[in-house]
């Protein structure tokens, strides 16, 4: 009983906003020193386009495999956050999970895994790539990547003025939050019912948080705006010269063949290998 | 020479019924250090925004008169060319800060104008503005303090000749406050620069500013050198300006004509110890602060220790086995420096954080085993950000919530009460965040006091205020004691501390280093040294007359101090 207390009370610390909030700084701004940060953003989305696309038009087990073990092992290297991993294993287990009972009850029996299987693979895989895509490469880079390959510039400012305001959007829905929490009174838990109520109650409150959330945001993007003007960023929209100056960061180096010969080198391996057998 | 030229501007916002800026002419020399102060509204930002052609170019409105800025007329040149003469830093300057990392924010703008050597500049700017080494931190892991150097640095970069700051310090501690100053100074002095701030701590401005320039109604009331211009008593304090302790209290002298009329005033410490040279100290009359009875422990911290997650490296400790007692009846206050672990306290009490260790005992119980509806009875915590305190759309609604949620029976009845004593009746169907600064003070202390609490925790309730306004939440403080027994308060504002706690607890290093009577705290000099904390300057102004003198505001100086 004490135990299982205690469990409890350490799920719902885990779950805390400020552990939702450590986790996503962290998936953001955490792992800026590892291998995938530091590859060219225009290398890596190629990558991308390849292990994302490819495996949807193939059905071999052996290739599949070879894909998902490879994004594992970027995943990996992407040093991505816990809470991230885990949303990722549960959403894609309930998807499978899901699948085969719907086909047991269809009178479907063992044989029903293997292709189930393989749609895992290949949900699985494209989800790994993109995490490591997206949050293994830094905000900065990444714009500039998508910029090279000739997305708008306010798309690419979007992303990473997005990671500008995350920490500060995130503490200040935190403090609504907890304003609620202190003046609220929410039902009492501990019944069934009561617990179902609590829960509603809980969500009430995160969807009003908005609200004044909203509110407080545009408050403060009037200065951002007049401050964006004085930055000269309606000037830099129009002019390609500073569009040159901010792609002339990006190089591909030793590293980026490496990598890109690696995963080539595996994922051929693969193919022989579902040749031979 | 004159860097800015200023012939019979005005301005009005569209649909605004008189102008803010009335008839300005106004001339400002290259390598000036000029303070703006004037009453809250009386068009000071607005001027700052005219200098750096955001007026008309962005904000539009009716603009006459002529602004030249370096030569530049600002109605013939673009808000790009004008950025590079002006730079500017708003009061919210975190957001003016648009990209994540620290190199990148200070060349931004640099980039923005396709200057090649785009990141040289950027590093020269952080280096003159003291962020070197911190090139690619991201900005969510500088102190307050750092970001506003980082704002400073992403306007330096564009080597303007004119900086403009609006209240570069309202929310700094002083160490933090004078390395914006020193900063300011070096890039004045070393590097020529033209420097404007709009701010109201007059012991800043006598210390480092060469000129103050009042205005009152949108017009300037008059430019002076700072000295003098501290001097004219009477003329600030109708605009809410007070000027230095040590000015206000040599000019009470002059008044009871205990120093000589024709005597300048002093406005600093320095100037001080010359004019009070002939007074000595009686300490006869003078008593301490004291509680009457500790009263029992209401708060109790037992050997609590915090840390939080840092995105990166090792977690930050904040407490590490703090122990704490807070007594029924305590006006205690809280300081330290930034980052001191003030906030950090007030959230354990509330029973928001947990400790990682320890207990955090409220009425001699777990506070994290009470239920948050009991809790608020008891305690309660006004954010330093009234904004994150307004969950509904008008203030009624907002101080009637939590009575409506425990279904207390007369719930309007005490509202309205409320809203008349903290005089808010007139705004009660207004949003609370379009208040003014301390109207939406106001309004989060009587959202605070709703329920009752046997005790009150109040994060800063000063910060940003000007000092009319902060004037009337200490009135607002001491009307309180009616309401709340027990009453917190986490500040780095001294004046404040010292003419309302009865109890004082310094904060460094995750430790309590001192705690006791003002007289205890500030007697020990190295407790103000090693937490970074300074006494108002009037003390310090008795300190250097007279070491046995412990004068903590005008009234106990003009008392203690007498002639021979």
């Amino acid at each position: 009983m004490k135990t299982k207390k205690k469990l409890s009370e350490t799920i719902y610390d885990k779950f805390s906003i400020d552990f939702l909030r450590n986790q996503v700084l962290k998936n953001a701004y955490g792992n800026d020193d590892t291998v995938i940060a530091k590859l060219d953003p225009r290398i890596l989305l190629v990558w991308y386009l390849f292990i994302g696309l490819v495996p949807w038009f193939v059905d071999d087990i052996w290739f599949l495999m070879a894909c998902f073990l490879l994004v594992m092992v970027t995943t990996k290297l992407a040093r991505v956050a816990g809470l991230v991993l885990l949303l990722f294993v549960v959403g894609v287990f309930t998807q499978t999970g899901y699948l085969f009972v719907v086909s047991l009850f269809f009178g479907g029996d063992a044989s029903t895994v293997i292709p189930l299987l393989i749609l895992t693979l290949k949900v699985a895989t494209c989800s790994l790539a993109s995490i490591t895509v997206f949050s293994g490469l830094d905000p900065d880079r990444l714009s500039n990547g998508l910029m090279w390959y000739g997305c708008p510039e306010r798309l690419s400012f979007s992303i990473s003025y997005a990671y500008r305001i995350l920490p500060m959007l995130m503490e200040e829905f935190q403090n609504i939050l907890l304003s609620y929490r202190l003046r609220g009174n929410p039902p009492a838990s501990g019944t069934l019912v009561g617990n179902v109520r609590y829960l509603c109650y809980q969500v009430n409150i995160v969807m009003h948080s908005f609200y004044p959330l909203m509110l407080n945001t545009a408050k403060r993007s009037r200065t951002t705006v007049e401050a964006l003007e004085i930055k000269g960023y309606r000037y830099a929209a129009v002019n390609r010269e500073v569009k040159k100056m901010k792609l002339s960061t990006l190089k591909v180096t030793y590293t980026d063949l490496l990598f890109l010969a690696v995963s080539f080198l595996w994922i051929a391996l693969s193919v022989l290998a579902s040749a031979l057998f | 020479m004159n860097i800015i030229e200023i012939e019979n501007l005005t301005f009005s916002y569209p649909a605004a019924g008189k102008p803010i800026l009335n008839n300005i002419s106004l001339q400002v020399e290259r390598g000036d250090f000029l303070a703006i102060v004037g009453n809250n509204g009386c068009g000071k930002s607005t001027f700052c925004k005219v200098l750096n052609g955001l007026i008309p170019h962005f904000i539009s409105g009716d603009f006459e008169g002529k602004v030249l800025v370096d030569g530049l007329n600002t109605l013939e040149s673009d808000v790009g060319t004008l950025a590079c003469k002006a730079g500017y830093v708003y009061q919210d300057f975190e957001n003016q800060i648009v990209r994540p990392t620290v190199l990148d924010d200070a060349s931004f703008a640099c980039l923005n104008y396709a200057m090649p050597d785009y990141r040289e500049r950027g590093k020269e700017a952080l280096t003159l503005c003291g962020l070197y080494g911190r090139e690619d931190d991201y900005i969510c892991q500088l102190s307050g303090g750092q970001t506003h150097l980082l704002a400073l640095a992403g306007a330096v970069s564009l080597r303007p000749d004119i900086l403009i700051l609006d209240e570069p310090i309202a929310q700094l501690d002083p160490g933090h406050a004078d390395r914006i100053y020193g900063v300011l100074r070096t890039l004045n002095e070393k590097h020529g620069k033209t420097i404007i701030v709009i701010e109201h701590h007059t012991e800043y401005i006598a210390d480092y500013c060469k000129h103050v320039m009042l205005m009152r109604e949108g017009g300037v009331a008059w430019k002076l050198p700072v000295r003098e211009a501290l001097r004219r008593v009477e003329e600030l304090r109708e605009c809410n300006i007070f000027p230095p302790q040590v000015t206000l209290a040599a000019h009470q002298m002059q008044r009871e004509k205990r120093i000589p009329a024709q005597r300048p005033l002093p406005t600093t410490v320095q100037e001080g110890k010359e004019a009070f040279c002939h007074l000595s100290y009686h300490a006869a009359a003078r008593r301490d602060k004291v509680r009457q009875t500790a009263g029992k422990a209401v708060v109790s911290f037992e050997h609590v220790s915090v840390s939080y997650r840092s995105v990166k490296g090792t977690d930050r400790v904040v407490f590490d086995g703090l122990d704490l007692e807070i007594c029924r009846g305590d006006r205690l206050a809280l300081i330290g420096s930034n980052g001191a672990g003030k906030s950090t306290m007030m959230k354990l009490m509330v029973g928001l954080l947990r400790p990682e260790t320890g207990t955090v005992m409220l009425d001699g119980e777990d506070v994290r085993k009470q239920k948050p509806e009991e809790l608020s009875q008891k305690i309660s915590l006004v954010y330093q950000n009234p904004e994150e305190m307004f969950i509904k759309d008008t203030v009624a609604a907002d101080i009637a919530y939590a009575m409506q949620a425990r279904n207390i029976k007369d719930y309007t009845k005490r509202t309205e009460r409320l809203l008349d004593r903290f005089h808010l009746t007139d705004f009660k169907d207004r949003d609370g965040r379009l208040l003014s600064g301390g109207q939406m003070r106001r309004a989060s202390l009587a959202i605070g006091v709703a329920l009752h609490p046997g005790i009150l925790l109040l994060d800063e309730p000063t910060a940003n205020l000007d000092i009319a306004t902060r004037k009337e939440i200490m009135r607002t403080l001491s009307e309180m004691e009616e309401i709340t027994e027990t009453v917190v308060i986490a500040t780095h504002d001294m004046q404040l501390v010292c003419e309302w706690a009865n109890r004082i607890v310094v904060l460094c290093g995750g430790k309590v280093i001192a705690d006791g009577t003002r007289d205890e705290i500030f007697k020990d000099r190295t407790v103000a040294k090693t937490a970074g904390i300074r006494p108002p300057e009037i003390f310090s102004m008795g300190q250097v007359l007279d070491n046995r003198a412990l004068c903590y505001t005008v009234d106990e100086f003009l008392q203690g101090f007498r002639e021979v």
